[in-house]
C-alpha cells in the first residue's frame, strides 16, 4: 500500500507564503503573550499552593471560593478537576509574598471547618492516615486483643492498610456502609468503626506547595535546558552537515517552541515541569525530522554534483515525504490517544506534543529548509565577495 | 552465512531473556514514581543561621562564665548573625593579656578584636561553614531517626547537593502528609516528665502500684537500665505522667560541665518565658523525680534536689563521657535550626492509581493503532516493524528494570512516545527499500542499500533526540527525570531493534532461497 506516491512539488518555491505566514503567527502570539494576558506560569515555576479534593457530593464552588479567599491577597483558582461526576476540584492560591512554610495545612484546616463541621472530633476515614487508624483501633481495641501495644498493633495493621487501600481504590468513602465491602476487617472493628468513624465531606487527592525560591530555580533551570539543548543541536548538526543546516534546524525549533507556547496560552493551559518536559521532547522530535530531510540532502549533493541547492532540496524532500507523513502519523495516532485517554493529570503534557508534532512537520519542511537555502546563499555570496577582494 | 545468522539470533533472544528475566515479575520490578504509587516529596531548608546564632551565643555566654570564675567581671553584649560576630563589655582595669588567654582556650578559633570598653569576636569562614554544615547534617540525622519510627520502605533523605542547606525528603505510600510534616519539623521530642513511680524492672509491677489499670493522664515509658560501668544491662520502665513539665522546644543549651567538687554535671537553661513554670514545678516537687524523656524512652530520670529557676544542673554518677552524651541528647531532641518547607508534593494513591490504568489504556490504544497501520502499509514487512516493536517495548521496560529506574507519570507518556517514534527507524529503512526496489534492484541488494543507507540518517536523526533527552534529564526532577530516562532508553533501543533485529527477521525469511522474486513490503 501507498499513501503517496512519488512526488515533485516544488516546495520551496513557496518559500515566502510559508515563512511570512509563521512570522505572522509567532508575531501574534509573541504579542499574545507580552501584551495579553501572558502565559499561564504553574505553581512550579512561580511558587504556590494547589491542592485536588475529591467531594463526595459536588460542593457549591461559590462557597468554596468564599471561604478561600479569605487566605490569600491574591485571586484564589478553582476550578473542576476531571468529570464532572467525579467531583474532584481543584485549589489554586498564592503563597503569602516572600514567605515559605507549610501552606498546604491551612487550606485544608479550612476546607476542614467549612465543610466537616459537624463531625468535631470523630475520626474521619477520608481524610486521616492509615497511621491515625491504627492509633484508633489499638487503643480502642475492638476485637478485645489485650496484650501489650505492640502486639496489638501487630493485629489491627492489616486491617487499617485494608481500609485506606479501599480508600485508595475507591478515592472517598461515600459512606460508612462501605466498610463492609473489606473482606480483611473482623466483624467487631468493623462494627466499631461504623459507631465511631464518621466519612467526611471530601478527601484529598494530592497538594503541592511550592516555595518562590524554588519556583525561581526550576525556572532558571527549565531555561537552561531548552537553551543547552538548542545549543548541543546547533552544535551537533554544525559537526555532521553544515554550519547553515544547523542554522536552519535551530530556526525550525524556536519557531516549534514559539508557536507550540502561543497554542498553550491562547489554551489557557499552565506551563509547568511536565509542559516544559514536554516542549523539550518535541525539540527532539522536531530535529529528528528536520535530520532526516537534510541528510537526504547531503546524500543527493554528492550524487548530483554541480547542481544548485534549491532544486536538490525540493527532490530530498519529495523523496522523505512518505517517511515524513507516516512517522508524524504514526507518532500522532499514540499522542493523539495518549491525549483523549491519557487523562486531566497528562492532557497538557499530551496537547503540547500533538500541536508540537504537527508544527514540527510542517516547520522540517517550510522552514528548516528555507532558511539553510538562505543562509548557504550568505554564506556563498561573502564568499565569493572575498574572493573578489582577494584578486583585487 | 548461516552461523552469521545464528549468531544474531542468540544476540537477540539473549537480549529479550535477560530483558525478560528483569523484568518479572513486572509488579515487585518496575519501581513507581511517587507520582504514581502516592506519597510524600518535601524539599526543606535548614536555616542555618539559627545555628550560628546559637554558637555565637554559647561562645559568648562560655567566655563571661570562665571569666568571672577568674575574676574577671565581663558582661556579654550583642551577637551579630550576619556578622558572624559576638561582643563583650569589658570593664576599662581588665587584663587584656589574661583575657586574650582565657579567649584561646574557652572560645578558640575566633578572632579577636580589642576595643575601648567593648571586646569583638568573629567567626572565621572555616567555621562559619563547619558549623552551618553541622547543622545541615545533624538536622539530616535527626530527621532521619524521626523517620525511621514512621516505617516508611526505601525512603529517601538526603542532602541536595554537598554544601547545600536544602534536604530532600521522600516517602513513597506514607498517606499522612500532615503528621510527617509535623514529625520531621516539630522542634524537639523531648520531654521532662513527673515520675509517679519507678524505675521497675516490668510494666505490671508499676501498673499494680495503681491498682492494675494505668491511669488516662499517664503512660508506661521504657529507658535503659545501666550497670555500674555505664553499660546497658537491661531495661526499667517508669510509670510517667503524661503532660509534660517542659518540652525541648522550651529548653535553650545543655552543656556538660563540672560542679565545685570537679563532678561531671549536666547544665541547661531554658527559654526565658519557660523558666517561671519550671521554677514553680521544682520548687514544690523536691526530692522527687523526673524524667528525662527523649522520643519517647526515658533518658534518664535524676531527682529534684532544689528549686531551678532558668537555669538548671542535671547530677548524678556521670562519667565526663556520661555527662557529654546527656547534654548531646538534649541538644539532639531539639533541631540545630528550624527548617523551613520551600517544597511540597503529596500525590494522593487514588490519584496516582487512576493515572496508571489510563496511561496503560492509552498505550495499548496507540500501539495497536500503530501495528495495524504498519500491517496494512507495510505488509509481512509490517509484521516485521511490529515484532521489532514489541521486542522494543520488552527491552525498555526491561532495561528500566534492570537500572532500577521509577516509572513516572511521565514516563508512561515517555513510552508511549517511543511507540510511536520507536517505527521511524523502521519506516525510513522500508521507504528506503521501496526506492531501491523501484530502480530495479534485486530483493536482497535492495534490503541491502536499504538498511545500509537508512542506518546513516537513523543514527543522526536519534542522535539529535539524545542530545534532548540528556538535558531533560539534568534538569529534572523526580516525574520528569524519570521521563528523560524512559526516552533514553526507547531511544536505544529502538535503533537496536530497527537495525538489527529487523535485519535478522529479514536474513531468516531468505535463508535458503536461491532467488527471491518479490518482497511483501
Amino acid at each position: 500500500m501507498r499513501i503517496i506516491g512519488e512526488t515533485n512539488i516544488p516546495f520551496l518555491s513557496y518559500r515566502k507564503i510559508a515563512l511570512t505566514l509563521s512570522a505572522l503567527v509567532i508575531a501574534a502570539g509573541l504579542a499574545y503573550e507580552l501584551l495579553g494576558p501572558g502565559l499561564n506560569l504553574g505553581i512550579d515555576f512561580v511558587g504556590g499552593t494547589q491542592v485536588t479534593i475529591k467531594f463526595r457530593e459536588e460542593p457549591d464552588l461559590g462557597e468554596l471560593r468564599e471561604a478561600i479567599s479569605h487566605l490569600t491577597s491574591g485571586t484564589p483558582l478553582i476550578q473542576r478537576f476531571d468529570e464532572a461526576e467525579k467531583h474532584e476540584i481543584l485549589i489554586r492560591v498564592e503563597n503569602p509574598a516572600g514567605k515559605e512554610g507549610d501552606f498546604t495545612r491551612p487550606i485544608l484546616e479550612l476546607l476542614h471547618q467549612d465543610f466537616n463541621s459537624e463531625i468535631a472530633d470523630r475520626f474521619d476515614l477520608n481524610t486521616q492516615g492509615s497511621k491515625e487508624l491504627l492509633d484508633l483501633l489499638v487503643a480502642a481495641d475492638p476485637d478485645g486483643m489485650g496484650g501489650d501495644a505492640e502486639a496489638r498493633e501487630t493485629y489491627y495493621r492489616p486491617m487499617a492498610d485494608a481500609v485506606l487501600e479501599h480508600r485508595k481504590k475507591t478515592g472517598i468513602f461515600d459512606s460508612t456502609a462501605e466498610l463492609a465491602n473489606i473482606e480483611d476487617l473482623s466483624e467487631s472493628t468493623r462494627a466499631y468503626l461504623e459507631n465511631t468513624a464518621v466519612v467526611g465531606a471530601f478527601s484529598v487527592l494530592g497538594a503541592e506547595s511550592v516555595g518562590p525560591s524554588v519556583g525561581a530555580d526550576l525556572q532558571k533551570k527549565a531555561m537552561l535546558a531548552i537553551g543547552f539543548s538548542l545549543v548541543g543541536m546547533l552544535i551537533y548538526i554544525w559537526i555532521r552537515f553544515q554550519l547553515p543546516y544547523a542554522v536552519g534546524a535551530v530556526v525550525a525549533l524556536f519557531h516549534d517552541v514559539l508557536i507550540t507556547l502561543t497554542a498553550i496560552s491562547v489554551t489557557h493551559r499552565e506551563i509547568n515541569l511536565p509542559t516544559v518536559a514536554a516542549l523539550l521532547t518535541l525539540v527532539g522530535y522536531s530535529v529528528n525530522d528536520t535530520v532526516v530531510v537534510f541528510d537526504r540532502v547531503r546524500e543527493n549533493l554528492r550524487l548530483r554534483r554541480g547542481e544548485d541547492l534549491e532544486p536538490v532540496m525540493d527532490l530530498s524532500i519529495n523523496q522523505t515525504l512518505s517517511r515524513t507523513l507516516i512517522t508524524s502519523g504514526t507518532t500522532l495516532v499514540v499522542v493523539l490517544s495518549l491525549y483523549i485517554f491519557g487523562g486531566d493529570v497528562i492532557n497538557t503534557f499530551a496537547f503540547v506534543l500533538l500541536v508540537g508534532i504537527i508544527v514540527g512537520t510542517y516547520s522540517s519542511v517550510f522552514v528548516a529548509s528555507p532558511v539553510a537555502l538562505a543562509m548557504n546563499k550568505v554564506l556563498v555570496w561573502r564568499r565569493e565577495r572575498r574572493r573578489l577582494k582577494g584578486r583585487r | 552465512m548461516d552461523s552469521k545468522i545464528l549468531w544474531r539470533i542468540i544476540l537477540i533472544l539473549a537480549v529479550v531473556a535477560v530483558s525478560v528475566w528483569s523484568l518479572y515479575p513486572p509488579g515487585e520490578k518496575i519501581h513507581y514514581g511517587l507520582d504514581l504509587s502516592g506519597g510524600i516529596h518535601l524539599v526543606l531548608q535548614v536555616r542555618t543561621d539559627d545555628a550560628i546564632k546559637a554558637e555565637l551565643d554559647d561562645s559568648a555566654q562560655r567566655l563571661v562564665s570562665r571569666a568571672r570564675e577568674e575574676g574577671l567581671q565581663l558582661t556579654q553584649g550583642e551577637s551579630n548573625v550576619d556578622d558572624l560576630s559576638f561582643t563583650v563589655k569589658v570593664p576599662a582595669d581588665a587584663d587584656a593579656a589574661a583575657l586574650r588567654e582565657l579567649a584561646d582556650k574557652w572560645v578558640p578559633g575566633y578572632n579577636v578584636s580589642p576595643g575601648v570598653g567593648v571586646w569583638t569576636f568573629r567567626l572565621p569562614p572555616n567555621m562559619d561553614r563547619t558549623v552551618r554544615d553541622m547543622a545541615v547534617r545533624s538536622s539530616l540525622e535527626t530527621i532521619w531517626n524521626r523517620v525511621d519510627q514512621f516505617g516508611v520502605a526505601e525512603p529517601v533523605i538526603q542532602r541536595q547537593g554537598l554544601e547545600s542547606d536544602r534536604i530532600l525528603v521522600q516517602l513513597p505510600g506514607v498517606d499522612d502528609p500532615a503528621r510527617v510534616k509535623d514529625l520531621i519539623s516539630s522542634t524537639a521530642f523531648l520531654e521532662f516528665q513527673e515520675v509517679v513511680a519507678g524505675p521497675a524492672p516490668d510494666r505490671q509491677s508499676l501498673l499494680a502500684g495503681v491498682g492494675g489499670v494505668l491511669p488516662s493522664d499517664s503512660e508506661i515509658l521504657p529507658g535503659d537500665r545501666e550497670g555500674l560501668d555505664g553499660q546497658v544491662i537491661g531495661v526499667d520502665y517508669y510509670l510517667l505522667k503524661k503532660a509534660a513539665i517542659i518540652s525541648g522546644q522550651e529548653l535553650r543549651s545543655a552543656r556538660r560541665s563540672q560542679d565545685q567538687y570537679g563532678q561531671p554535671v549536666v547544665n541547661f537553661s531554658t527559654q526565658p518565658h519557660a523558666a517561671d513554670k519550671f521554677a514553680q514545678y521544682t520548687g514544690s516537687h523536691i526530692g522527687t523525680r523526673m524524667a528525662i524523656v527523649l522520643d519517647h524512652k526515658v533518658i534518664s530520670a535524676p531527682s529534684i534536689e532544689s528549686r531551678i529557676p532558668g537555669d538548671g544542673r542535671i547530677t548524678g554518677s556521670f562519667t565526663i563521657e556520661d555527662a557529654e552524651d546527656l547534654a548531646l541528647k538534649l541538644r539532639a531532641g531539639a533541631l540545630p535550626a528550624t527548617i523551613v518547607y520551600l517544597e511540597e508534593r503529596t500525590v494522593g494513591p487514588s490519584l496516582g492509581r487512576d493515572s496508571v490504568v489510563r496511561g496503560v489504556r492509552a498505550a495499548v490504544a496507540g500501539l495497536l493503532a500503530v501495528m495495524i497501520f504498519m500491517l496494512v502499509y507495510y505488509r509481512l514487512s509490517g509484521l516485521n516493524a511490529n515484532v521489532a516493536l514489541i521486542l522494543n517495548i520488552i527491552i525498555l521496560l526491561g532495561a528500566m528494570a534492570y537500572f532500577g529506574a521509577t516509572l513516572t507519570l511521565p514516563g508512561i507518556a515517555g513510552v508511549i512516545l517511543t511507540i510511536g517514534m520507536a517505527v521511524d527507524a523502521n519506516v525510513l529503512i522500508f521507504e528506503r527499500i521501496r526506492e531501491e526496489l523501484a530502480v530495479g534492484k534485486t530483493v536482497r541488494a535492495a534490503i541491502d542499500t536499504g538498511f545500509a543507507r537508512a542506518f546513516g540518517t537513523i543514527l543522526d536523526a536519534n542522535l539529535t533526540t539524545l542530545i534532548a533527552a540528556l538535558f531533560l534529564f539534568n534538569f529534572g526532577t523526580g516525574p520528569v527525570k524519570g521521563f528523560a530516562v524512559t526516552l533514553s532508553i526507547g531511544i536505544l533501543a529502538s535503533v537496536f531493534t530497527a537495525v538489527f533485529v529487523s535485519r535478522t527477521l529479514y536474513m531468516i525469511v531468505m535463508v535458503g532461497r536461491e532467488r527471491v522474486e518479490s518482497l511483501s513490503i
